[in-house]
């Protein structure tokens, strides 16, 4: 009899302790907001991420995907910084453009990106180069500087390609650049191709991915490389000039340093503000070793095309704080990200 | 272009490949299903419908899924459309309306099975020979299409944008009206070109315009409902007798296999020939049967069955041609494929020369399916003859509001913003009004999907080469072209509404001649 009791008042005992530490997240369900259409890359980049979220968060919750693209993520930072219940089971995929629209003070945005709780980003490396075609004839930094009217192509006023082109174009003091925005990605490069365009800037890491013949059988002309982050050497443009080289004084240095910080949080994963401190921090350690976890870097790959850089929590955290905001920077980037001509050196 | 040929071989293996899913095969059954119920049901529903209600939900699924159910139901529902018309002397949807010329007094006389047979032959047939068609297109065209950049590109929006002159059908000046209005809308948001925000007022719904499948099913599904609720449309005659032998009317499709080819070919060219629209291909078909076929004068009319085989086969061949226009150019050739072209942007895919240069394999993944829906469609109608025959007869009591709630769950299940249900309402009270004034909706669809296209197109020629770009010989061949398309098309219109008997169809004829 003392014997059952005993073993009556155990197994409670054990109940009751099994039941204190289970896991907040165990048999929950977390709802991805992702701001980015379905089936693009910035979705690929998603997926590669939440099965190793997962499988790192104890508990192993469910977790879904909600897509709410638009805005340029305006749309989905709004949803989760005003109508989303902090409790933990919403998660922010965001659209690195967030933190921008932010800072340069853009229209539509409804949400403060210094309150979101940062969860980190799994891509932090992001270089950017030029490159005209061949031609044209303009092999050289001299010659392309002495060339009136190029035109360079981009998706839109506003994508990060047609910053980095008005970037790449005023570093240099170019002659009356023309930026023809209106294409998808890969209509840039095919009009490239037709003639119906002289130039572009784009993501390193993509234009060698999909067409390494022009570097190798140089049937385009790099000229020069924007590292995000500063310092991090590209693999084959390594050995271009960096466009920092040609910033001529302290505002445009920093200019290019709000530019980076704006490129290295990559598609940043967020928590809606208010978020229980215990829940955020399950979250972020979570993160930690998802990013850490070979498997994510397999992952990442096989489905992006890109080498995982991920930028833990505290790392994002602190990109997104120290972001120069200088009025006068400020007014800078906003005057080369619009549809305006580019003001005098 | 050994090269371009074996990639394109890849291209139609692959579109193959990409159907193997269990997924993709349920949904061309899906679509198959709907599109057979709505070729049969009586009500007045029709493809745009179908469509409209069906994109906010497919274009959530994975794209090759998504094309499966909309080419499945719009691949069978031409098969099935001669339901109406030979068991009840109803007009069928547009491009199967002259079939009542000779069905019907085939049904009455016991003929019905004959001719539902025939129809499904010839229908089979004629689906066969427009995806053959289209699939041969491909390689034709892709040449041409790696030369086109931005200037032949906008004159080839032009020329889309005056298929305003066939789905405006007899209100030129509404339909202008309707197309303009659409235009304008298109310029909602923030403009890619200059970041400019255009009729965004502060609001971040606005930032990337309106959603084109929203406005689609608010046009399009709520006049429908609203419609079959105020006129209670339905059949209010007996059927005729399903009698006779299915396979009498194979017999007589296989004998008159020439006049199906021709007329196959009369419905590919009414479907690439931008603007010659769908109202007119049965019509056509029908025309060069009477003056081509021994006895026609004495027969025709009275239940000759190559009156069945004739519109039959050029209204299912049609869509292969259609889609040749839709997928090749760009450009939709009635409402149906413009709500495609939505459904293909919405999924990434650039319809014209940006698909074929870098989707081939979905394209060609669209011409598989169209066959294999064409195929089960055909055995579908051979099969269940019978008992297709009762689902003409279901109620508009159980239609309604079944049509009510799909299209404010589609509408909801766009973007999960309840703005969204309020932007459904406002354009379907638009659509009603638009319908009940006669002002063509198709129309402004078409405005509004080629509006933003349009003008980047024309920025983006403008920008690169200033007025030069109108000097460019494939801009002005394509100028030309497209003038000549626009003359045919008007001359077209002239005499197929000369040839059609509309005193005698006027209703249907209306319904359609929006709806095509």
């Amino acid at each position: 009899m003392r014997k059952t009791v005993a073993l009556v008042a155990y197994s409670m005992f054990s109940l009751t302790s099994a039941f204190a530490q289970a896991p907040f997240y165990q048999g929950k369900t977390i709802t991805v907001i992702a701001t980015t259409a379905p089936g693009g890359t910035g979705d690929l980049r998603v997926r590669a991420v939440v099965p190793l979220l997962r499988k790192h968060i104890p508990g192993n919750p469910t977790i879904i995907i909600e897509y709410m693209d638009g805005g340029g993520g305006r749309k989905g930072a709004n949803h989760l910084f005003r109508n989303t219940k902090p409790d933990g089971l919403t998660v922010g995929a965001m659209s690195g453009a967030v933190v921008a629209l932010q800072v340069l003070r853009e229209s539509g945005v409804m949400y403060d990106i210094d309150k979101f709780i940062q969860l980190g980003s799994p891509e932090s490396t992001t270089h950017y180069t030029i490159y005209t075609r061949r031609e044209l004839g303009l092999s050289s930094l001299e010659k392309l500087r002495a060339a009136s009217g190029i035109r360079i192509g981009a998706q839109s006023v506003g994508h990060v390609s047609y910053i980095a082109g008005r970037l790449f174009a005023y570093f240099f003091g170019l002659k009356d650049p023309k930026f023809i925005a209106g294409y998808t990605a890969p209509e840039v490069d095919a009009a490239l191709l037709r003639g119906e365009l002289d130039a572009r800037a784009n993501n390193a890491s993509s234009v060698l991915r999909r067409n390494l013949d022009w570097l190798e059988k140089g049937l385009m002309d790099f000229h020069a490389i924007l590292e995000v982050p500063k310092g991090a050497k590209h693999a084959r443009l390594g050995h271009l000039p960096e466009i920092e080289s040609f910033a001529k004084t302290d505002r445009e240095k920093k200019l290019l340093a709000m530019w980076r910080v704006f490129r290295i949080v990559g598609s940043p994963y967020m928590l809606p503000p208010g978020t229980p401190k215990e829940r955020a921090e399950i979250l972020q350690e979570s993160m930690r070793k998802a990013f850490k976890d070979p498997e994510f870097r397999r992952e990442f790959f096989k489905l992006v095309g890109e080498n995982a850089e991920p930028l833990m929590p505290e790392d994002l955290t602190k990109a997104i704080r120290d972001t120069p905001r200088d009025v006068e920077v400020v007014d800078l980037l906003k005057t080369l990200s619009g549809p305006e001509p580019l003001p005098p050196r | 272009m050994a090269g371009m040929e074996t990639s394109l071989f890849n291209a139609a293996i692959q579109g193959f490949l990409n159907l193997l899913h269990l997924k993709v095969f349920l949904a061309m059954v899906l679509g198959v299903g709907i599109g057979t119920f709505t070729a049969v049901a009586p009500q007045g529903l029709g493809m745009p419908l179908v469509y409209a209600i069906a994109l906010p939900v497919v274009i959530k699924w994975e794209p090759i899924t998504g094309i499966a159910l909309l080419i499945g139901a719009s691949s069978v529902s031409a098969i099935c459309a001669a339901y109406l018309p030979i068991l009840f002397g109803i007009p069928g949807g547009s491009g199967s309306q002259a079939t009542v010329l000779d069905g019907y007094p085939m049904g009455k006389r016991g003929e019905g099975r004959r001719a539902l047979g025939a129809s499904f032959a010839a229908g089979g047939m004629g689906c066969l020979i427009g995806t053959l068609t289209l699939a041969a297109a491909i390689p034709a065209a892709k040449p041409l299409i790696y030369l086109m950049g931005s200037p032949e590109l906008f004159v080839v929006m032009l020329w889309g944008l005056s298929m305003v002159a066939v789905l405006a059908g007899k209100r030129p000046v509404k339909g202008i009206i309707a197309a303009a209005f659409g235009l304008l809308l298109a310029t909602v948001g923030q403009q890619a070109q200059s970041g400019i925000m255009r009729f965004v007022f502060d609001q971040p719904y606005l930032l990337d315009g309106i959603s084109i499948s929203i406005i689609a099913l608010a046009l399009f599904g709520v006049p429908s409902a609203l419609d079959l609720a105020l006129t209670k449309l339905g059949v209010e005659q007996q059927p005729v007798p399903l009698k006779g032998s299915l396979f009498d009317g194979v017999k007589d499709t296989l004998r008159e296999w020439w006049l199906v080819v021709r007329c196959s070919f009369v419905g590919v060219w009414v479907g690439i020939v931008p603007g010659l629209g769908s109202q007119v291909v049965d019509w056509l078909a029908y025309g060069h049967a009477v003056q081509t076929c021994k006895g026609s004068k004495q027969n025709f009319g009275s239940g000759d069955v190559r009156g069945v085989i004739a519109p039959e086969s050029a209204n299912d061949a049609k869509d292969g041609g259609d889609l040749v226009t839709t997928l090749l150019l760009g450009f939709p050739q009635g409402v149906t494929t413009a709500l495609f072209i939505v459904a293909l942007l919405a999924w990434g895919y650039l319809p014209g020369p940006e698909m074929v240069k870098k989707n081939a394999d979905v394209i060609y993944s669209v011409v598989w399916l169209q066959g294999i829906s064409g195929i089960i469609g055909t055995l579908i109608g051979f099969g269940l003859a019978a008992q297709l025959a009762k689902l003409a007869e279901v109620r508009y009591t159980f239609m309604v509001p079944i049509m009510f709630i799909f299209i404010l769950m589609g509408a909801f299940s766009v973007n999960r913003d309840p703005a969204d249900l309020l932007v459904v309402v406002a354009f379907g009270v638009l659509g009603y009004f638009m319908r009940r004034f006669a002002y063509p909706r198709p129309a402004m669809i078409l405005g509004l999907v080629l509006g933003d296209l349009m003008e980047k197109y024309l920025y983006r020629s403008v920008a690169s080469y200033g007025f030069s770009w109108l000097a460019r010989p494939a801009v002005i061949l394509l100028l030309l072209l497209a003038s000549v398309s626009f003359a045919l098309t008007l001359r077209g219109r002239i005499r197929a509404r000369r040839s059609a008997p509309s005193s005698f169809f006027s209703g249907a004829m209306a319904r359609s001649e929006d709806e095509s």
